[in-house]
């Protein structure tokens, strides 16, 4: 029986390897073999990157039943400021931490909403969104910010055994916060405070204090990913990552973690955030018009929210 | 006068229980008829199968002669089949008006609201109730009697032939029972057919023509209310059966030493509540719903705020602000509500038992699975819980196995205390049996156990003392010995009786 029931949990990330399968394939023969060369998969997983680090803040958060809107503009505010930072000659080991510390009280800002003014997290995150977006502008005129700094830009399109240092990143804090997340106690509450937070609290574990580190890592995280897209892009700007947070969430949705929260895995949502990557890659190769791509994404988070319904009618079964 | 309900053979299956097994009687126009039966016994199933909310699994039950088969409540509600329940079905921020019109809001020209003709109907049904209000006024700034009676006028304006009242007396003060009486009897003297759940004994005599005992989902009898009398209708409700249970407990024979003093507790629910429970004590809570009981033990456990007040836990005074702190001092608490506070259902048993004591089955950060394991598996097995695996969600489980699950998760942190509130609500008398013994076996063990129950034969035949509280006091203290259905009824209700405590 229980060999059966693991066997029925693992068929769930199965189907998802295998749609990720058919899409590679259907890609690959569409493309006349483009898309399986190696240096488009390091391009898919450059592009995963990024976003994977929002992506790992959205799984906890989506999994303990909140969301997060605002990684987009924080990532894009956080970009103007180390280029900002940056061009007025700071070093770049300085640069960058105190960015990501910028980061963590945006996010402690965001949890203060959620948790002393009681605001749904939607509403909280939508707020500040707007506002960092705002300030990704005002902060630099609303013009990019060039970035002289050599290193700096070493961190966007260096490589390390040909494997681009983004990629590195991405894949530690993934490997990281994928082994707290099923491993450890604090990774054991996110589920149960997702599951049922009133029962989590009479239980003990202090939930309030639980979403202010989910809401501090998601930004902190948002943060670097802002730091790197900058290098890569040897500027910031305030347009950067405009729906980032969106790209995220449909990765996470797609890798099986319910809206309603308590359920889901990080492996889940890597393979959701491959797919996801991998079918705007397709799009491209595939010369698709990019107004269709858009559309196209639209379609995919359809199909990812179908996906967590019909599974959810499955589990209440 | 000639209209009638009659339900024949009607069954009812819940996962893992039959909450109506075969209830056959009929009620007739003109007629009071109270639906009596232990908390769980299946009245208020019944009426959710009359009003269809719920499908019989068995039987059918015939409204005028005819067989009826209402697939939602919209549909019972055109057939003349109206509820009232004890929680408020009405919108607070609307007015009387509005609220006893609500699907059928006059209008004038096309689509704007009628307001005049709205309040002028309204006003004509509140005077033939002969009540003081307003139709213009919110709902949310009437009392809780009032409430109720907008809800029974907006039964009323739908011309019903049946209304059923489920404890509607449970949240009003006497006054306020006695004007839902004078409106009962009215609505009988229309001819209506009304059906009337409760378990207050007083009620029953006071306003009731027939008696009808449901007891474990099973139809007991059908008697007129002048032909019987209280004693007779407890022992059919209660049955044989609970009596020995309690009689045949292995109990806690002694208790020494104070474990918990709580000392003018208050805060915005309760007031100057002060108590002392021994060592391998079990304490009963009696008191009606809304007494305080619940927020007395939600503020000992620091789920809620306490403005003042002492607590001083084996001798020592102890500062609890959260319910973290309550647990590191070895407190622990069954809330009352199981799905909504008690079991994170989506989650496996394993993880609902371990959650309260993660912390020492945790090596630097990480869990232990093995211990982890190791718990749950010998918890499982010392409690009984029925389930074929620990992987299993607790959701999946029946009401009497979540039940125990959270009081293995409870039991895994070795309270010195250790709070029920509600433990057996809406569970098979089985496990009931388990429960009870499972309280005894952990008073031997020196475990101080509070228990919050809205049954009286359990708190009576489980506790060793019972307090009882009314409108967030304690208005009296009984020892077992001298503890009557009776005497704890008159305490729960000292200040309706006229606040001579």
């Amino acid at each position: 029986m229980e060999t059966k029931l693991k066997g029925i949990a693992k068929m769930e990330q199965i189907g998802l390897i295998i749609a990720m399968i058919i899409m590679a394939i259907l890609f690959t023969a569409l493309t006349g073999n483009k898309y399986i060369q190696v240096d488009n998969i390091i391009n898919i997983l450059i592009a995963s990157s990024i976003v994977g680090l929002v992506v790992i803040g959205e799984s906890y958060l989506l999994i303990s039943g909140q969301v997060d809107l605002s990684p987009g503009s924080v990532s894009a505010f956080s970009g103007v400021l180390v280029s900002l930072l940056l061009s007025k000659g700071l070093n770049m080991w300085l640069a960058i931490p105190i960015v990501v510390v910028v980061g963590m009280f945006i996010g402690y800002g965001n949890s203060l909403m959620v948790n002393k003014l009681k605001f749904e997290p939607f509403i909280a995150t939508l707020a500040s969104m707007s506002i960092f977006r705002g300030l990704a502008y005002i902060l630099c005129g609303g013009k990019s910010i060039f970035v002289q700094n050599q290193l700096f830009l070493k961190l966007g399109v260096g490589r390390v055994f040909n494997i681009p240092i983004p990629v590195i990143i991405f894949i530690f804090l993934f490997i990281v916060f994928g082994v707290v997340l099923a491993r450890t106690r604090f990774g054991r509450n996110v589920y149960m405070v997702g599951g049922n937070a009133n029962a989590a609290r009479l239980a003990g574990i202090n939930a309030e204090k639980l979403r202010a580190k989910l809401f501090i890592m998601t930004s902190a995280l948002a943060a670097l990913g802002g730091c790197i897209l900058a290098s890569r892009m040897s500027s910031g700007q305030p347009s950067a990552s405009e729906g980032l947070e969106f790209d995220a969430v449909t990765a996470v949705v797609l890798g099986g973690i319910a809206m309603s929260g308590g359920v889901g895995t990080m492996g889940g949502a890597l393979i959701g955030l491959f797919i996801m990557q991998g079918f705007n890659n397709g799009l491209m190769i595939l010369n698709v018009q990019s107004f269709w791509q858009i559309v196209a994404r639209g379609l995919l988070l359809i199909a990812a929210l179908s996906f967590d319904y019909i599974r959810n009618a499955k589990r209440s079964k | 006068m000639n209209s009638s309900v009659e339900f024949r053979n009607i069954t009812k299956l819940f996962p893992g229980v039959r909450a109506l097994d075969g209830i056959s009687f009929k009620a007739k126009g003109g007629e009071v008829v109270a639906l009596v039966g232990e908390n769980g016994a299946g009245k208020s199933t019944l009426l959710k199968v009359l009003n269809g909310d719920y499908q019989a699994d068995g039987g059918q039950y015939l409204i005028d002669g005819e067989e009826r088969r209402f697939k939602n409540p919209q549909e019972a509600i055109a057939a003349g089949i109206s509820i009232i329940y004890q929680e408020r079905q009405i919108i607070p921020y609307l007015s009387v008006a509005e609220n006893i019109y609500m699907e059928e809001i006059p209008t004038k020209g096309s689509k704007l609201i009628d307001f005049r003709k709205l309040n002028a109907n309204a006003q004509s049904i509140i005077d033939e109730f002969n009540l003081p209000i307003k139709p213009s006024a919110k709902v949310k700034d009437l009392s809780v009697a009032y409430q109720q009676m907008v809800e029974i006028m907006k039964a009323y304006r739908r011309n019903p032939k049946v209304i059923a009242f489920d404890e509607p007396t449970a949240s009003l003060s006497d006054t306020e029972i006695e004007s839902l009486f004078k409106i009962i009897a009215k609505l009988k003297a229309k001819g209506l057919i009304i059906l009337y759940v409760s378990h207050r004994m007083k009620e029953i005599f006071q306003m009731t023509d027939q008696v009808v005992i449901i007891k474990d989902g099973q139809y007991v009898t059908q008697i007129p209310t002048k032909e019987t009398n209280e004693r007779e209708i407890v022992k059919m409700m209660v049955g044989r059966n609970l009596g020995d249970i309690f009689s045949e407990l292995d109990r806690n024979k002694k208790k020494d030493g104070i474990m918990l003093k709580v000392e003018n507790l208050t805060n915005d629910y309760v007031k100057d509540v002060s108590f002392e429970l021994k060592k391998g004590e079990i304490l009963g809570f009696a008191g009606l719903v809304g007494a305080g009981r619940t927020e007395t033990m939600r503020a000992i456990f620091g789920a809620d705020k306490k403005t003042t007040g002492r607590v001083h836990l084996d001798g020592r005074e102890i500062h609890i602000k959260a319910p973290e702190d309550a647990i590191a001092c070895g407190i622990a608490l069954c809330p009352e509500d199981r799905k909504e506070e008690g079991i994170i259902g989506g989650r496996a048993i394993k993880e609902n038992i371990s959650i309260g004591i993660l912390k020492k089955l945790t090596k630097r950060g990480f869990v232990d699975r093995n211990k982890e394991i190791n718990l749950a598996e010998s918890s499982v097995k010392e409690l009984r819980i029925r389930t074929p695996h620990i992987e299993k969600k607790i959701r999946e489980l029946s009401g009497g196995n979540q039940q125990k699950t959270i009081l293995a998760r409870w039991l895994a942190a070795h309270p010195k205390v250790l709070i029920l509130d509600e433990p057996t609500k809406g569970i098979d008398i089985g496990s009931k049996a388990e429960i009870y013994q499972m309280t005894c076996d952990l008073a031997k063990k020196g475990i101080s156990v509070i228990l919050i129950s809205s049954e009286l034969t359990e708190v009576l035949g489980l506790s060793d003392r019972v307090i009882v509280m009314c409108e967030g006091r304690i208005t009296g203290e009984l020892s077992n010995e001298e503890a009557t259905e009776e005497k704890v009824l008159t305490l729960a209700m000292a200040d309706m009786l006229g606040g001579n405590e």
